[in-house]
């Protein structure tokens, strides 16, 4: 059974996402911090990340993109509220209108969604990603 | 008096008045003195002719003529002319005329120089030769109408010279008001020229040369002044022009300034608003898929349910306002279907009273745009629009390609000169005046009453016309109806991409 890490430092968030994955049969594992979730990544791996994009420390955006330099084979999944506007990481110079999302994208993530999800809609991404189709 | 020395007829007649004056006595004097002389010489030669006439006449005297006879004859002397005195020395003894008394005998004088003696009197003595004794003839002639012609001379001279120096002086009238009445014209029409009257033509009316070529400089200056103005005032116009394009980009950008933070904040609340909802959305799907579906439990939750989705709508056209919906793509695409897609839904939604048209320019170029934006954009116009309908009037959109022209791209802040395909809606409802068009696309400002329409639906149109880097014109006149102009640029001119 696929492993999923999930990144967010909302806890709420955390557990539902956990709840909703494991009912799915997945093997669920949660991380509060980009760090967290990288130390969760070296220990025991995963085959998909689902990261929040704001967080405290390390964002999503830089943990997609550490994951994605490291474990090539792991598929990654941003999400986020959508509302804010993020610095492109390639031209952090650059006045942005880019959304976090579309940034994320650029990072190395496979997939974005956007807040709020419900549950059909994140485990057809999810099974996509992981070739469960 | 000094002022009228100081004008042209003024100086003229001076003029002419100090030459006559120093002309006229000479000219009067050498008139007047010639005419006398010659008067002087005839009443002279005629008075001695006369004189000699009768010395002959006394010459045939018989000599020994009786005095009687003598008297008679210097009587004769006096009443042929205008003789005074006749006598005759004979020997030393003086016969004179009985027409003399005494008195007149004593009169006669040696010299018989011309009006000297001031007894207006010409005396000449002739000797009588071929007598027995020595004789000397004495007559004296009345020169007083001599006198009295001189007089008439003298006078009738004066007149003529007064007549000529009237005439003089008319002419001079004359000539100095053929001069000063072009002359009073020029200065009329240069005074209306400097007071700013510059449009009437200037026309000598003068033959005098260099009035006439005065007037050609005034007209010349005239023209060159009417050219001054006249690129003054374009000038002006211009700059007023450039002044109200410069206000006007100032207020768009302003506008889009104030719009944008907006979107920020609202992007911010939103954003966490969907953090919120996320958990929400899931645990409720948990707790429902938990629950029998016809519990009580179950029915409120789904309920829930129902105002979580409400609220996950709410915030996606906050997003959408904010251009922070990342979920729409662009794609390169000819906006007529979907415009009629559009059309077609409306007019089923829309009541049927409501009058809703299309006008679809053939031949539109493709726009790089994210169709379902579109739409969602169309529908919310034209939803504004059919509320801003009383019962008569009607909706109408068209969709055209226009081409901006560079004056238009100066007076909007998202607009460059060139192609733009534009969607109008328009109607013919209650419009909106100034304050209000000022705040259309603030999110949650609405006229509609309280618990009508949420007041997202232009900012969401706003949001979506700038995520396509077009440009939104609203013109609205209250009681005539609104235009909206949504412009956004032809595929082919794109080169910034957007994601």
């Amino acid at each position: 059974m696929a492993r999923i890490l999930i990144v967010d430092d909302e806890e709420d968030v955390r557990i539902a996402l956990k709840q909703v994955l494991e009912r799915a049969g997945y093997e669920v594992t949660v991380a509060a911090t980009g760090n967290e979730g990288l130390d969760v990544m070296k220990r025991e791996g995963a085959d998909l990340v689902i990261t929040d994009v704001i967080m405290p420390g390390v964002d999503g955006i830089a943990t997609a993109k550490q994951i994605r330099e490291k474990y090539r084979d792991t598929r990654i999944i941003v999400i986020s509220g959508g509302g804010r506007t993020a610095p492109d990481p390639y031209e952090p110079d650059a006045i942005s209108t880019r959304s976090y999302l579309a940034s994320a994208s650029k990072a190395g993530a496979d997939q974005t969604l956007t807040k709020p999800f419900d549950r059909d809609e994140l485990l057809r991404v999810v099974r996509d990603l992981l070739d469960e189709s | 008096m000094a002022r009228h020395l100081n004008t042209i007829p003024g100086r003229l007649v001076l003029m002419l008045l100090l030459i006559h004056a120093l002309l006229m006595p000479p000219l009067f004097y050498v008139i007047s003195s010639t005419v006398e002389r010659t008067m002087k010489d005839s009443f002279v030669d005629n008075v001695r002719n006369l004189a000699q006439i009768f010395v002959d006449r006394f010459e045939r005297l018989e000599e020994d003529a009786a005095e009687q006879q003598i008297v008679v004859f210097l009587d004769s002397a006096i009443l042929s002319g205008q003789g005074r005195y006749a006598a005759i020395e004979i020997g030393g003894r003086t016969v004179a005329s009985s027409l003399m008394s005494d008195a007149d005998t004593e009169l006669f004088r040696e010299d018989f120089a011309f009006g000297e003696h001031g007894d207006d009197t010409y005396y000449l003595s002739l000797p009588v030769v071929g007598l027995a004794e020595p004789a000397v003839l004495k007559l004296g002639y009345d020169e007083s109408p001599i006198h009295e012609d001189f007089a008439a001379v003298r006078r009738t001279l004066i007149y003529v010279l007064a007549a000529y120096l009237l005439m003089t002086l008319f002419v001079a009238g004359l000539m100095s008001a053929t001069i000063v009445r072009p002359l009073r014209w020029l200065q009329k029409a240069s005074r209306a020229i400097s007071s700013g009257d510059v449009d009437q033509e200037l026309k000598a009316d003068s033959r005098l040369e260099e009035i006439s070529a005065l007037a050609d400089d005034l007209e010349t200056m005239r023209r060159n002044l009417v050219g001054i103005n006249e690129r003054l005032k374009k000038e002006i116009a211009e700059r007023e022009q450039a002044e109200a394009d410069r206000r006007h980009l100032e207020d768009q950008v302003h506008h889009h300034q104030r719009l944008r933070s907006l979107g920020t904040l609202a992007g911010g609340v939103a954003h966490e608003f969907n953090n919120v909802l996320q958990p929400m959305v899931l645990y409720l799907e948990l707790a429902l898929e938990d629950l029998p579906a016809d519990s009580q439990i179950a029915e409120n939750l789904a309920r829930v349910q129902d105002l979580a989705n409400r609220a996950k709508g709410l915030s996606q056209q906050i997003l959408t306002f904010s251009r922070q919906d990342s979920d729409a793509r662009l794609v390169t695409e000819d906006l007529a279907p979907v415009v009629e897609e559009v059309v077609t839904m409306i007019r089923a939604l829309l009541p049927a009273t409501v009058d809703l048209r299309l006008d679809i320019e053939p031949g539109c170029s493709p726009v790089k745009c994210a169709p379902e934006q579109i739409k969602q954009l169309l529908v919310n116009l034209c939803n504004n629009a059919s509320r801003a309908l009383s019962d008569e009037g009607y909706v109408s959109v068209s969709l055209s390609e226009v081409a901006v022209s560079e004056h238009m791209a100066i007076r909007y802040q998202n607009l460059d000169a060139g192609q733009y395909v534009v969607l109008e809606v328009r109607d013919t409802g209650r419009g909106m005046d100034a304050a209000t068009q000022e705040r259309i696309f603030e999110p949650f400002f609405t006229t509609q009453e309280v618990g009508k329409g949420t007041g997202l639906g232009l900012s969401v149109v706003h949001g979506i016309v700038e995520r396509h880097d077009g440009e939104i014109a609203v013109e609205s006149e209250p009681g005539k109806g609104t235009q909206f102009r949504v412009f956004l640029p032809c595929a082919a001119r794109r080169t910034v991409s957007a994601e």
